[in-house]
């Protein structure tokens, strides 16, 4: 092509010249020395077709190159100037068009990486589709969600990616639909979760539609919330209604004339009694959780000694345990440093641990109180040689109402809250508590409470 | 050139119709074992009468499949690709209709009391049989042979749990003490059977994707 186009020139300068010469020889001479003429033009035009070349051809061969590298997409590429004044021009602008474009590309790779920054920290899995239903970006939470990673499912249908089937129904709807969708639905790996899905269509700038936007929450942890509020209300109804019935079952006997019959009437009185204490106890815990469920009870937030007040509620303990023939011990290290809080919720909370290890404790055992410091904080364990609790019990039976075999614990009077209260309070003290337990051997309750380094708060 | 696109897009239909199977078929077997362990018959119900469906949406999928191979003729690995979708549809058919009788199971051992160690034997065993269906569907969807002859190993565990339902069921109807336990016992011991049988079913889909991606045929177990 270039060799050509030399060629061309020469060609051209050549026949210029001979006339030239030829023209020049008549007029001066009137004759022709056509070999002269002919020689000296092919001299001078391959002169001048060497000198066309170095300033046009090869610089142009050189921008013909380097265009079409950038036109292929790599923009790493600088033209030097030429002497040729319209050339240089020429390779100049050329510069300049290429920083310009570079610069353009830096700006939209760097929005790009800004979108995907922010698409990656969201909670929400998101996930875009186009048209035919094939994946065209996903966030990280989608990647955590299902355990994946990305490279591997762009550019495929949204069934590879996840494979169930009301998703894909959803997904489908959404495709055909112009307003957004939502569904919940359940993914059974790599975890059984519950998702809540919203389906957006995505348009263009001209309003056309280019697939779909999925966005992805994961509502497992509310699912489970609201189960429990179920049970809850359940458990309630249920508490409240048992001794209810064995109340008016009695005051039934009473009005059918057991009332004339003194011993039979004292007896029903006394189970009524009891069972009237018991209503006024569970509605009284449940207040009493309500409220530090809500944070209504007002703290007293103070520095505590727990030295004392775990003395005062062995002290008070002292004679149930010994009505049940159970040795009630306490251990505490000289030095205990005090926590902040409130002394009356912490005195609840041991109240209620030593009173389950009490209540679930066979006679002749042992139950032990013992207070140790651990780096900054400050444990205080409850431990029993009581009946233990099951390990398929064990994770729940901080819940409210939760009792390992609810007929046992019935008998022994419990309702269930008592570990919900003390969760509660601990939480509100930046504390931790942990069971553990063996069954038929006993258990025990650590609570783990910040102790307070400084002396005054 | 126009009919050889528009068949690639038949093809890849195809393949996302069997997904669409398989997930429906996925669920099925994880609620129906759900479901049994929870002792949940409205669910079990559920299971049941769900199953029209699959057998709706296998019924169409046949039906194109046979079509697309009649009429486009493919050759090499778009017939095997055609050919391993039907096999593949069939097992799947298969393996919902063992969900199904696992539910039925649900519902005839409802109410009586309930073995613990064969609950927990067979929840565990469920738990194989479904890290097989994925195995080997996650094989099929990502091209994955070698994931495929890995997924094929985990049927001795099967086997090794299925043997351990069969002893605990015989040792459980052998105490005199309680003859309620027969029926369930009887009935756990079917389940064993249904879960293996859907692992079966797992592993030849297994096998169909190591054939379809290297083209060799082998016995996997
Ligand atoms: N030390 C223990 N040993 C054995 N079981 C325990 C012990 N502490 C708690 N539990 C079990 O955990 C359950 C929940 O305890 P929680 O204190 O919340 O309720 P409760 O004692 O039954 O009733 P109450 O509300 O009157 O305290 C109990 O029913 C009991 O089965
Ligand atoms: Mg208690």
């Amino acid at each position: 092509m270039i060799k050509n186009n030399i060629w061309r020139a020469i060609i051209n300068y050549f026949f210029i010249l001979l006339i030239f010469l030829a023209i020049l020889q008549f007029y001066f001479f009137y004759h022709l020395n056509l070999g002269w003429a002919l020689l000296t033009s092919f001299i001078f035009a391959l002169g001048l077709g060497w000198i066309f070349f170095k300033q046009v051809i090869s610089p142009l061969k050189k921008i013909n190159t380097v265009t079409k590298a950038i036109s292929q997409g790599n923009l790493n590429q600088e033209l030097p100037l030429y002497e040729q004044k319209e050339v240089s021009q020429l390779a100049q602008n050329i510069n300049d068009l290429v920083r310009q474009q570079k610069k353009i590309l830096a700006q939209i790779t760097a929005e790009k990486n800004r979108m995907q920054t922010i698409l990656n920290s969201m909670t929400e899995g998101v996930v875009a589709l186009d048209n035919q239903g094939n994946v065209l970006l996903l966030n990280s939470a989608v990647e955590n969600f299902l355990g994946v990673t990305r490279e591997a499912y762009l550019g495929k249908n949204i069934l590879n990616l996840i494979r169930n089937y009301d998703l894909e129904r959803a997904v489908k709807q959404a495709l055909k639909s112009e307003r957004p969708i939502t569904q919940e639905f359940q993914l059974i790996y790599p975890e059984p979760n519950f998702y809540y899905l919203k389906a957006t269509p995505l348009k263009n700038q001209e309003q056309e539609k280019e697939g779909i936007v999925l966005l992805l929450r994961n509502i497992t942890k509310e699912k489970k919330l609201d189960q429990m509020r179920t049970e809850f209300v359940a458990n309630v109804s249920h508490e409240l209604r048992t001794p209810l019935t064995s109340i008016s079952g009695f005051l039934e006997t009473l009005r059918e004339g057991a009332i004339d019959d003194p011993a039979a009437a004292h007896r029903s009185l006394e189970i009524m009694s009891q069972e009237t204490n018991r209503l006024a106890k569970l509605i009284d815990e449940l207040l009493h959780l309500s409220k530090i469920e809500e944070r209504r009870v007002v703290h007293r937030w103070q520095l505590v000694q727990l030295k004392e007040i775990i003395n005062q509620v062995a002290v008070t303990f002292q004679p149930q345990a010994q009505q049940k023939s159970l040795t009630l011990t306490v251990e505490i290290p000289v030095e205990l440093p005090s926590i902040s809080g409130d002394p009356d919720l912490l005195a609840q909370v041991l109240t209620n641990l030593v009173d389950n290890s009490i209540k679930y404790t066979l006679p002749g055992g042992q139950v032990l109180i013992r207070a140790t410091t651990y780096r900054d904080n400050v444990q205080v364990e409850v431990k029993d040689t009581g009946i233990g609790i099951p390990p398929e019990d064990l994770p729940r039976v901080f819940e409210r109402f939760y009792r390992v075999e609810k007929a046992r614990a019935r008998e022994l009077g419990g309702i269930g809250v008592g570990l919900a209260i003390v969760k509660h309070i601990i939480k509100a003290h930046g504390g931790s508590i942990k069971a553990e337990s063996i069954p038929n051997q006993g258990s025990s309750f650590k609570v783990t409470l910040p102790a307070e380094v400084r002396s005054e708060m | 050139m126009r009919a050889r696109s528009t068949f690639e897009q038949e093809l890849t239909d195809l393949q996302q119709d069997i997904l669409r199977l398989a997930s429906l078929t996925e669920e099925t077997i994880y609620r129906a074992v759900q479901f049994l362990l929870q002792q949940d018959a409205a669910g079990a119900n559920q299971i049941i009468s769900g199953d029209v469906l699959i057998d709706k949406l296998a019924q169409e999928i046949e039906d194109k499949c046979v079509k697309l191979i009649a009429t486009q003729q493919p050759i090499a690995h778009d017939l095997r690709l055609s050919i391993t979708s039907l096999k593949f549809l069939v097992s799947l058919e298969r393996m919902a209709d063992y969900a199904v009788d696992i539910a039925r199971a649900t519902l005839y051992i409802y109410g009586y009391p309930l073995n613990r160690q064969l609950m927990e034997y067979t929840s565990k065993m469920s738990r194989v049989v479904q890290q097989m269906i994925k195995e080997a569907l996650d094989a099929y969807v990502n091209n994955d042979a070698q994931r495929a002859r890995e997924m094929c190993s985990l049927d001795d565990e099967v086997d090794f749990i299925s043997a351990k339902i069969f002893q605990e069921a015989i040792r459980a109807m052998r105490e005199k003490t309680q003859p309620q336990i027969v029926i369930p016992a009887v009935y756990f011991l079917l389940i064993s059977r249904y879960l293996e049988r859907i692992a079966d079913h797992a592993t030849n889909i297994g096998e169909e994707v190591i054939f379809l991606i290297t083209g060799e045929k082998r016995e996997l177990n």
